[in-house]
């Protein structure tokens, strides 16, 4: 028994482990988007080994926690919905390492007239994530929690959006300047930025169900 | 000789243990909480223990019912009981081992022509009614309980879950004890009267000759649990409504309280002590109690959460077994007495007037209760089975 205790203690530590990880993982995103775009390019590398460095530990958190949860028994009923949870919360530390390496690879340019549309994008589409913790935290903790903090997810995912459609629309309406390329290279990285929040919907409709069965 | 006869008793107990004693942790090991094997390990241990402890006083509820006078007669009747029970859990069907028994009682009342104890047979058939609604209000307040702990703590689901295993387990072993001491009578209640053995004394302890059967009886139990119960385990804890962990506990700590309440003498005697009527002392369904407790769950959920349709054959096992049992019982006596020539028992309280008149009377005056109840709960599984086809078709249409 003491065993169990043993496991389930630190099995606990883990997942708050991963949690923090994934939270630390957003604001690097943040971080290394301001710093891109404003030209800071050391900066810009510094940050793109930190969060490559956090996803791998994500990752391994993520397998070691569904081992033990297997190996030992632990939560069977709603075992098969937190491996998917956790998969999830690591998709989106997944595509915000995926983002800056494209930026990373890709060099885009990004004119001056947007710099601040790309940070208040990154911005917003971070937060939805950076939301979506304390709900998966609160599942965990104290599942009537999840529906009132999952608001904000759903309320940032909207507004990026319409920050990327804003943007979007921008470039494509009024940046005659920009080659058709750069415009098409624009709205790719834009895409990708997107799908951070988009990946903290799906993360946050897969939560709010799951924390429902736990209320009933 | 004694050994012989009461093989029936202890296949009674066998049948017991694979379909009664599995209702006791069948929630727990249904929901994947606790593992067959430890479940079926403490509801062992601990069914004997409450059997040899405390199996007396709803022993002697059963005894009055009839006093079955001679071994071949209490051999036949367990047998029958017995045979009932195993046909029924080789059907699929959770059976009451208190019905095949009160069943088979009766019949041998019916052979021997003796008159059936009616104050006995209230008793024993209001705890059929009484049982699953007392495990259904249980069930409703305990679990209602649970979840706002649930609310009011803030541990880790983890943790959480690790403390419902351990509750899962010590219920389950205080579930095992109060079946042992509840459903013992079931089994080696009808030998007591017939087969009176010394008592042997351990030196810190004595053993009464009761207390040796219901030893025995219980080690049957037990041989049931390890066994043969792990498919109705299954049966009862995922078919009639999923359970969430914390349901699986309280459905147990309700049939616990249930089968304790209608086990426990000191419980009785603190009523009376209180000025209150005492409680009966009665064998109660382990199979109704937990069938209540999870229809009190699935009342809490929403009724839409019931799987009706094993409700309603749970339901209607009710009825079939006492009287597939008596039935039975009587066929078989009649077998034993006229073909084998043994001694089955006799009449030692006939009927005071006309003997079919009052045993008629008897009958009459508890099937109408009972008919009324079942027709009441037919009509409200049809209401809520229309209920739930329109609420589909509804569903259907819109989508």
């Amino acid at each position: 028994m003491s065993l169990f205790t043993r496991t389930t203690r630190e099995l606990t530590v883990r997942i708050d482990e991963f949690f923090d990880t994934i939270e630390i993982g957003i604001l690097i995103f943040k971080e290394g988007i301001k710093a891109y775009v404003n030209g800071d390019y050391n900066a810009f590398q510094n940050h793109l080994a930190k969060i490559d460095d956090l996803e791998g530990k994500a990752d391994r958190l993520q397998r070691s926690i569904e081992n033990d949860m297997i190996v030992h028994s632990i939560l069977p009923q709603q075992r098969s919905e937190i491996v998917k949870l956790l998969w999830q919360l690591d998709e989106i530390i997944d595509t915000a390492k995926k983002s800056l390496n494209e930026f990373y690879v890709e060099m885009p340019h990004i004119p001056s007239s947007l710099t601040h549309d790309f940070i208040s994008l990154a911005e917003v589409s971070g937060n939805a994530a950076e939301e979506l913790m304390p709900a998966a935290r609160a599942f965990f903790r104290e599942p009537h929690m999840v529906r009132e903090k999952l608001i904000r997810v759903y309320f940032f995912e909207r507004e990026t959006d319409k920050a990327a459609f804003q943007m979007k629309k921008k470039v494509f309406h009024e940046m005659n300047e920009l080659s058709l390329a750069e415009k098409a290279h624009i709205r790719y990285i834009t895409h990708h930025i997107e799908n951070i929040s988009d990946s903290a919907q799906a993360a946050a409709d897969l939560l709010a169900s799951m924390a429902i069965r736990q209320m009933l | 000789m004694i050994f012989l006869f009461i093989t029936s008793g202890l296949f009674l107990g066998w049948t017991l243990g694979a379909n009664d004693a599995s209702n006791v942790f069948g929630s727990a090991v249904g929901s994947r909480m606790v593992s067959f094997t430890r479940a079926a390990v403490i509801a062992s241990v601990f069914v004997i223990l409450g059997a040899v402890l405390q199996g007396g006083g709803a022993a002697d509820t059963l005894g009055r019912l009839g006093t079955v006078n001679a071994m071949g007669g209490a051999f036949t009747v367990a047998l029958a009981a017995g045979l009932t029970v195993y046909f029924m859990t080789r059907a699929g069907l959770p059976v009451s081992t208190t019905q095949a028994i009160v069943g088979a009682i009766i019949g041998w009342n019916f052979f021997t022509n003796n008159a059936v104890d009616g104050h006995a047979l209230t008793q024993i058939v209001t705890t059929w009614i009484t049982g699953p609604v007392l495990g259904a209000l249980f069930a409703y307040g305990l679990y209602h309980l649970v979840k706002i702990t649930r609310r009011k703590i803030t541990v880790h689901l983890i943790t959480y879950e690790s403390w419902l295993r351990r509750g899962l387990m010590t219920v389950g072993a205080f579930g095992a004890y109060s079946l042992g001491a509840n459903n013992i009578a079931n089994v080696m209640g009808v030998f007591v009267p017939s087969i009176p053995l010394e008592p042997v004394d351990f030196g810190i302890f004595t053993l009464s000759g009761a207390q040796q059967l219901f030893f025995l009886g219980a080690i049957a139990i037990a041989a049931g649990v390890l066994t043969y119960s792990k498919k109705v385990m299954q049966t009862v804890g995922t078919n009639l409504l999923e359970l969430s962990s914390e349901a699986a506990f309280v459905v147990v700590l309700s049939q616990a309280l249930v089968l304790f309440i209608f086990s426990s003498s000191a419980l009785s005697g603190f009523m009376v002590k209180i000025g209150l009527p005492p409680i009966p002392l009665v064998p109660v369904s382990s199979t109704q109690v937990v069938v209540g407790s999870l229809l009190g769950i699935g009342l809490y959920k929403g009724v839409s959460n019931i799987n009706m349709k094993v409700l309603g054959s749970i339901a209607s096992g009710w009825v079939t077994t006492p009287v597939a049992a008596g039935v039975l019982a009587f066929l078989l006596l009649f077998f034993v007495k006229n073909i084998f020539g043994i001694d089955v028992g006799h009449s030692v309280n006939p009927p005071v007037t006309n003997g079919n008149a009052v045993n008629l009377a008897v009958i009459i005056r508890y099937s109408i209760p009972a008919l009324l109840v079942i027709t009441a709960v037919y009509l409200l599984y049809l209401v809520l089975s229309e209920n739930k086809k329109t609420e589909l078709m509804n569903k259907k249409y819109y989508e």
